[in-house]
């Protein structure tokens, strides 16, 4: 039997036990890590010299664990803060002060890009800003799916906003490139999209009455004083910038500990009196909320592990490179998003880097390519089996319709971001002046 | 349903502790297996990465470095290998150079293994063996694939971006725990920037002359099969008074050496040449010839096992290389290297190439500049070509038997500190 074949049926095999296990258990989260351990074993099967799949099962549960943590820190990190009682008067100020539906949407849309742009993760963008932005909508009257469109496209935004790209930062690791010149070659679609998208979502939309919206806020608290809620956010922010700045005057703290070092300052700048146990309570909820996405980060790394042990891995990506180039211009945009759903951040090792060095063969400007790829990728956090960004908007907003119906309307300015980059990709040499 | 549910729970954390408890086993195993090698009868001394930079002593990153002084006056050559230890040919090829090396004139520095605690893990995701084995008359020799990077027992938490020390350039974060990017490293560093410190330590104080970096690489990638070399270096004078990067051709060139070199033996196998980018920092090829007065060079394999798409993950595909999805987009003209799946890209062929490669390098450098003659002389890529004609596995007919009581006193266990008494006598 050919490689080829023999993989392609594993791919079915892996497939059939997900799809079986999602109908099962309904939890894409449990399905993957089956499907996971039932490819391992076949694959033992029919290629008995990979030995036992154990160990590396185990060693795909490392692969997202620096994400999950900084997931599980950053949501202490607000949940902390929003205890507090800051984020609900920074909701209060924000709707008091600004009259402008447009201006509002602007501020709400910059907001959501700066903690995907600081740390990576859409997710986080959405755990740290997700409920303030749902209530400043609400309140401007928009439905609950273009809500929660709203928030997952700009969370998905934010993951591909510089200063930190994962997807560039792992492809240039891989074609040896300095992670260097990315930054309006990003920043320029993500503006555009991000402009088309409150229109989109703002269009139509009819502002609640101010003082009915003001009236569900709690009542603000008086000592809750302004230094209070800007204190942890500027400890958040001064930290991320020593880490850039003076990278060689300041131990690397990494990402979770920054937020747990802000959560830290929420906490000492709480007027409120909370109790020990309080707070034990506030993290114990946390880990509830966070749970099931960080079982999701975990199961797709054993995932991503056993597709590369038993060579599923590679079919994909060596069918996907091996494409002719209008093939590749043309499906780019689907098989990329399926890709990252599949493979998270690993996407960019296993298609963005082959794609990488196909177009450098050709000649291609690969900077651009790069970046055309980084903002084509964060798209596929909308689809299954991971969905992470997708799940979390849905969640976050308490949309509880058809995943199908919602995910109609954000394709959209999906696709709106998506053409951009295939335009960036098909002329590479057009783009090559913003860097 | 409560009690079942929980019964439910407790099966499910047994089989999770099993799981974890065996899969345990086997990072222990890997993280604490000892290669032993026999070195050659030239061997001279040995230290340790900790003797030039103190704060890696006891760490996961100290190392062994073998020095093999002729006693006559000539140049001085420092070879690295493992820089990457997931490119185990390189570290091979490093075994291969220690266990057979004869030096006439001037002196050799080997590490076989520059980043120690990377040789402890595996690739995390990329499903890599723990180990490859080697047959000898005497037995099998078991060596350990390793990881890209730094093992994160050793060194976490990454950094949301590394900025490489002193360029200033942004690069991925992972690449904090890259060796090969975080020259010319800092004293009071990472683990994984003193251990650069380390080497870059090794070529001052020693005067190194020839600084040769064993890597392997995809064969999508274009630097596969290829030297790399500087042919500007940085002005090191202007950049530390005013910190500006400025660059010169200097009078000994390591390019035009790698050409030679390339060219001399393109009748055995293919080994391109290209100049070291001055808008990328951190890597040896640059950094090395940077900071130093030696000619630098890095050199890489054909390795298919890191181009990722490959098929089912084993440990014949890391020591044959052969491979139907990587023929399949070779075939479409995507790869950099003539890849044929009959012969593949074996451990025997790409540990003779780093052999051949470097003595190429080694020869021409004294030719072009006799100040730096190091006649040395270790088994050559025809050599193990001929023996593979025959049937014979090459690379572990250069082996020696560890435990031969001829051997037993230049017998080295490659750990992060010293094991036995033999390194006490060097």
């Amino acid at each position: 039997m050919t490689t080829t074949t023999l993989t392609l049926i594993l791919l079915i095999i892996m497939i059939a036990a997900f799809v079986l296990s999602s109908i099962k258990l309904k939890s894409p989260d449990i399905s993957m890590a089956v499907a996971a351990v039932v490819l391992a074993i076949a694959g033992t099967i029919a290629v008995p010299a990979l030995g036992s799949p154990v160990r590396y099962l185990v060693e795909g549960l490392f692969v997202n664990l620096d994400l999950a943590l900084l997931f599980i820190a950053a949501s202490i990190f607000v949940n902390i803060y929003s205890h507090s009682g800051a984020i609900a008067a920074i909701t209060r100020m924000v709707v008091e002060k600004i009259n402008n539906k447009w201006i509002l949407l602007s501020i709400m849309g910059i907001m959501m890009l700066i903690p995907g742009a600081l740390t990576g993760a859409g997710s986080v963008a959405i755990f740290v800003l997700g409920g303030l932005v749902n209530t400043v909508l609400e309140y401007l009257g928009i439905s609950k799916k273009k809500r929660t469109v709203f928030i997952c496209f700009f969370a998905m935004l934010s993951a591909a906003c510089p200063p930190i790209n994962l997807w560039t930062m792992l492809m240039t690791a891989q074609a040896n490139m300095p992670y260097v010149g990315f930054t309006w070659l990003l920043l320029i679609p993500i503006v555009i999209a991000g402009a088309f998208t409150i229109i989109f979502i703002g269009w139509g939309a009819k502002p609640q009455s101010k003082e009915e919206t003001l009236a569900k806020f709690p009542p603000k608290d008086p000592k809750l004083t302004w230094w209070r809620i800007v204190l942890p956010f500027v400890a958040i922010i001064a930290l991320f910038l020593l880490a850039l700045y003076d990278p060689w005057g300041l131990p690397v703290l990494g990402l979770p500990l920054m937020f747990l070092i802000a959560a830290l300052v929420a906490l000492l700048c709480n007027p409120k009196k909370t109790t020990a146990k309080q707070y034990l309570g506030i993290l114990d909820d946390t880990m509830e909320q966070v749970f099931p996405l960080v079982a999701n980060v975990l199961s797709i790394g054993v995932l991503q592990s056993a597709m590369a042990a038993t060579g599923v891995r590679g079919l994909i990506g060596s069918t996907c490179v091996g494409l002719p180039l209008v093939l590749i211009y043309s499906l780019i945009l689907v098989v990329g998003p399926i890709c990252q759903g599949c493979f998270n951040y690993g996407v960019s090792i296993v298609l963005g880097g082959p794609l990488i060095f196909m177009f450098n063969t050709l000649g291609m400007d690969v900077t651009v390519i790069c970046a055309a790829l980084s903002l084509i990728f964060p798209l596929g956090d909308t689809l299954p089996p991971s969905r992470i960004v997708g799940r979390l908007a849905c969640e976050e907003t308490g949309y509880k319709e058809s995943y199908i119906g919602f995910f109609k309307t954000l394709l959209i300015p999906m696709l709106v971001l998506g053409l951009m980059a295939v335009i960036m990709i098909i002329k590479p040499a057009a783009f090559a002046f913003l860097y | 349903m409560a009690k079942k549910s929980l019964i439910v729970k407790i099966i499910v954390l047994a089989l999770a502790l099993v799981l974890a408890l065996l899969a345990g086993i086997e990072f222990w195993q890997l993280r604490h297996y000892k290669e032993t090698i026999v070195a050659s009868e030239d061997l001279t001394e040995v230290k340790w990465f900790s003797d030039y930079v103190p704060s890696l002593k006891n760490t996961w990153m100290d190392t062994p470095v073998f020095i093999f002084d002729s006693g006559v006056e000539g140049g001085t050559v420092f070879i690295c290998g493992c820089p990457h230890p997931y490119e185990p040919a390189s570290t091979m090829a490093a075994y291969l150079m220690i266990e057979n090396l004869k030096v006439e004139t001037g002196k050799v520095i080997i590490v076989p293994r520059a980043n120690y605690s990377g040789s402890t893990e595996g690739m995390v995701g990329d499903a890599y063996p723990m180990f490859f084995h080697v047959s000898s008359d005497w037995g099998i020799s078991k060596y350990r694939i390793g990881d890209r990077y730094t093992n994160p027992l050793d060194q976490w938490p990454d950094p949301f971006t590394y900025v490489n020390y002193p360029s200033g350039q942004n690069l991925a974060y992972q690449d904090i725990r890259n060796l090969n990017r975080t020259y010319p490293g800092r004293e009071n560093g990472t683990l994984t920037e003193r251990a650069a410190y380390a080497v870059m330590e090794i070529i001052r104080q020693e005067h190194v002359d020839i600084a040769i970096d064993m890597h392997e690489a995809e064969i999508l990638y274009p630097v596969t099969s290829t030297y790399v070399a500087p042919s500007k270096v940085l002005d090191r004078e202007k950049f530390l008074e005013t910190g500006e990067m400025e660059y010169y051709e200097p009078e000994k060139s390591s390019l035009d050496v790698a050409m030679m070199a390339g060219m001399n033996i393109s009748d055995q196998f293919l080994m391109k040449s290209a100049a070291s980018p001055n808008t990328l920092h951190g890597l040896s090829h640059r950094e090395w010839a940077d900071w130093s007065d030696s000619l630098t060079f890095l050199m890489e394999t054909p390795e298919i096992f890191i181009d990722k798409i490959t098929g089912p993950r084993t440990e014949a595909l890391m020591t044959e290389g052969k491979d139907e999805f990587l023929q399949k987009v070779t075939d479409k003209g995507l790869t950099y290297f003539p890849y044929d799946m009959e012969f593949g890209t074996p451990m025997w062929y790409r540990t003779g190439r780093h052999l051949t490669g470097a003595l190429e390098v080694i020869f021409w450098a004294s030719f072009f500049y006799p100040e730096m003659d190091c006649q040395v002389t270790w088994p050559t890529y025809l050599e193990m070509a001929e023996l593979e004609e025959q049937g014979i596995d090459s690379v572990g007919y250069f082996l020696k038997d560890p435990n031969a009581p001829e051997n037993k006193d230049r017998a080295f266990t490659i750990y992060y500190k010293p094991v036995g008494a033999n390194y006490d006598k060097y």
